[in-house]
């Protein structure tokens, strides 16, 4: 999932490229978040307290539509435009390590049967987390609640990540909403993480800025790409031995994948047998995306009584709160929403002679604190001189 | 470096008041024109800028562009320390991290002097175009004030309708409803400085959110009238003279009917 990682990379060498935020402060901004991954995770986090999943009375899991209806209905009120962007056929280069996490997945089975049996609870819900996958039906499903909402979704030909990011940089929405990092390396400007977390848990949204990044690890869009690959990604294996920190560095030092493949000393960082990278890399520059001009996003009224027939009487929900919730939902998505300055009054580049200066100070302090993490956030963007 | 010289701290604390509840950080930009500032609140709604112009200074001096980061709310507990007649100096070294502030007491009696630490802020600076607005109205600020607390019991949002003979605010919610109307030229306290003039080039509707407007009206204690300038789906402007010295802006995006855009 991913790029190995590539948060810490941009945490620790360009720390202006990520800071914390309220989910409050993106009210009136569309965001394109990436369907498949957010289901993923409802289902392994949305759970009873016994561990097991919410079901209907047939057996049914739920804890997906619990998930969209939620957490949808959150985004909405703290007056964000979310529109959903589904998976379509994983890429060629993806199978590999879409047959690895099979592998994963049934290991994980055996040992969740496993420790069933042995009545080890713990180590049960440990295993069955693992054993999550999404299928089709459960898609299927959340497109059904998706439309009842009137929120608007999108079919990805392949990766949403991709389509997310496509999305974004045509200026359709905002920002895409994901928790992988590779919606960055897709061209993705904005990425917001922790979107669509459960308000319970205070996360603050992080949002990932592409442009900052780029400029804090004194890299152009294509080395980016290039350290990705290094990193790991899901596309092609990386090389052993390379981490993080020599990733960033021999791209620094040689500027590209192949001078970097040309200088390595193959003894002591083998290059892996079939390494399709050229090809990973074409799939991240020139991902497989619907065109994002064509991609109508429409936010409709919500359909109470569909949504009351779809999740009560199919799906067992609790009436009163389901027709709450659709009554809030419906609020929000009439009332006028807030501008923003922003979308007014056009950023100015910065006086060069402040800038130049605070650059300098920049590089002074980086050595000090190297060791310490970034820390994001408002709160960080103001920090003593001395 | 900087060396500017004011001889009322009230107008110092007072405009501090005015922006500190909208911002917790800001640049200080010191020119040999004055002192300017601008900053966003955390949101991106609202905006506040303010200029004290050299002239407005009993001193002023100021050899190179700098900025000065300051926490306001630092700032705010140091000028707490200044009795409001006294006279404040305020100096800078170029690249220092200091800026000092000295109290002197009208009969001189009494110096203070302070350290404040300087932060490094990274902020975005916007550049605002000069607007022709449709309409500019000028009234009491203390009315407006009331105005914006009155209506804030019924709403979170405020309709502004601006045409020839008067500006109305009206504001319904929950409970029921309200409207608040300044006709043309009435003066609410029989004083012809703070009577309401309206200059009108085509009646406007825009609606705002009142707790920022609120949040505005912190500025009330600067002057007697505020400046509301307005034009159809543009931010308003909301403009207090600081006295002599110079002025407190502050700019608030409307808020927009859903276009399904």
């Amino acid at each position: 999932m991913g790029i190995k990682g590539l948060s810490k990379v941009v945490g620790d060498n360009a720390p202006a490229g990520s800071k914390e935020n309220d989910i409050k402060n993106y009210f009136g901004r569309k965001v394109a978040i990436d369907a498949s991954m957010s289901i993923y995770q409802f289902l392994i986090a949305v759970r009873q307290q016994d561990g097991m999943q919410l079901t209907n009375e047939a057996g049914e899991t739920t804890s997906h539509l619990m998930g969209v209806f939620y957490r949808t209905i959150r985004m909405v009120e703290n007056g964000i435009k979310p529109v959903y962007v589904f998976d379509g056929k994983p890429p060629t280069l993806k199978s590999d390590e879409l047959k690895k996490r099979g592998e994963r997945r049934a290991e994980a089975e055996v040992s969740a049967a496993a420790a069933q049996e042995e009545g080890d609870n713990e180590n049960f819900d440990k295993f069955s987390r693992r054993t999550v996958k999404v299928t089709k039906e459960h898609n299927e499903e959340c497109r059904r609640l998706l439309k009842l909402m009137g929120i608007p979704y999108v079919e990805a030909p392949s990766e949403a990540e991709a389509q997310c990011a496509a999305l974004a940089r045509a200026g359709k929405v905002y920002a895409a909403g994901s928790e992988d990092m590779d919606t960055l390396t897709f061209g993705a400007p904005v990425l917001l993480r922790h979107l669509t977390f459960s308000e319970a848990r205070k996360m603050p949204i992080a949002e990932m800025n592409l442009e900052k990044t780029l400029e804090g690890l004194g890299m152009d869009m294509d080395q980016f790409i290039d350290m990705c690959i290094l990193l790991g990604c899901d596309y092609c294996d990386s090389i052993k031995g390379i981490g993080p920190g020599r990733a960033v560095s021999l791209i620094k030092e040689h500027g590209s994948l192949e001078k970097v493949v040309a200088s390595l000393d193959t003894k002591k960082y083998p290059i892996p047998e079939n390494w399709p990278y050229k090809e990973a890399r074409e799939l991240f520059r020139n991902p497989d995306v619907l065109d994002p001009e064509t991609v109508e996003l429409k936010w409709d009224t919500p359909d109470e009584e569909g949504l009351v027939e779809f999740m009560v009487t199919e799906k067992n929900f609790n009436e009163d709160r389901v027709r709450k919730a659709v009554q809030k939902l419906a609020k929000h998505l009439t009332t006028a929403t807030q501008g923003r300055l922003d979308s007014f009054f056009k950023v100015m580049p910065k006086d060069p002679l402040t800038a130049t200066k605070r650059k300098a100070e920049d590089d002074g302090d980086k050595k000090g604190k190297k060791k310490t993490p970034a820390k994001g956030g408002n709160k960080g963007a103001g920090r003593p001189r001395k | 470096m900087l060396e500017a010289r004011m001889t009322q701290a009230a107008t110092l604390k007072k405009l501090l008041d005015a922006i500190k509840e909208l911002v917790t950080d800001a640049n200080f930009d010191c020119n040999d024109a004055g002192i300017n500032l601008q900053a966003m609140d955390n949101s991106h709604v609202a905006l506040v800028a303010f200029l004290l112009r050299a002239q407005g200074f009993e001193h002023y001096r100021c050899d190179r562009n700098h900025s000065l980061g300051i926490s306001l709310a630092s700032l705010t507990k140091i000028l707490k320390c200044a009795g409001n007649d006294d006279v404040v100096t305020l100096k800078s070294e170029e690249d220092g991290d200091l800026l000092s502030l000295v109290f002197e007491s009208p009969n001189q009696d009494r110096v203070s002097e302070y350290d404040l630490k300087l932060m490094d802020i990274d902020s975005e600076h916007l550049g605002i175009p000069e607007t022709e607005y449709d309409a500019v109205v000028k009234l009491s600020s203390s009315e407006f004030q009331r105005i914006c607390r009155d209506l804030s019991v019924l709403s979170e949002s405020v309709i502004i309708d601006c045409s020839k003979d008067g500006i109305k605010f009206s504001a319904s919610g929950d409970i029921g409803s309200g409207s608040v109307k300044l006709k043309q030229g009435a003066s609410v306290d029989d004083n012809a400085d703070t009577s309401t003039t309206i200059e009108l080039k085509q009646a406007v509707t825009l609606t705002f959110s009142l707790k920022y407007l609120s949040n505005f009206t912190k500025a009330t204690p600067l002057s007697d009238t505020v400046t509301l300038s307005m034009s159809g789906e543009v931010p308003l402007l909301v403009e207090y003279k600081v006295s002599d010295v110079g002025y407190i802006r502050y700019y608030l995006a409307p808020k927009i009917g859903d276009d399904n855009a």
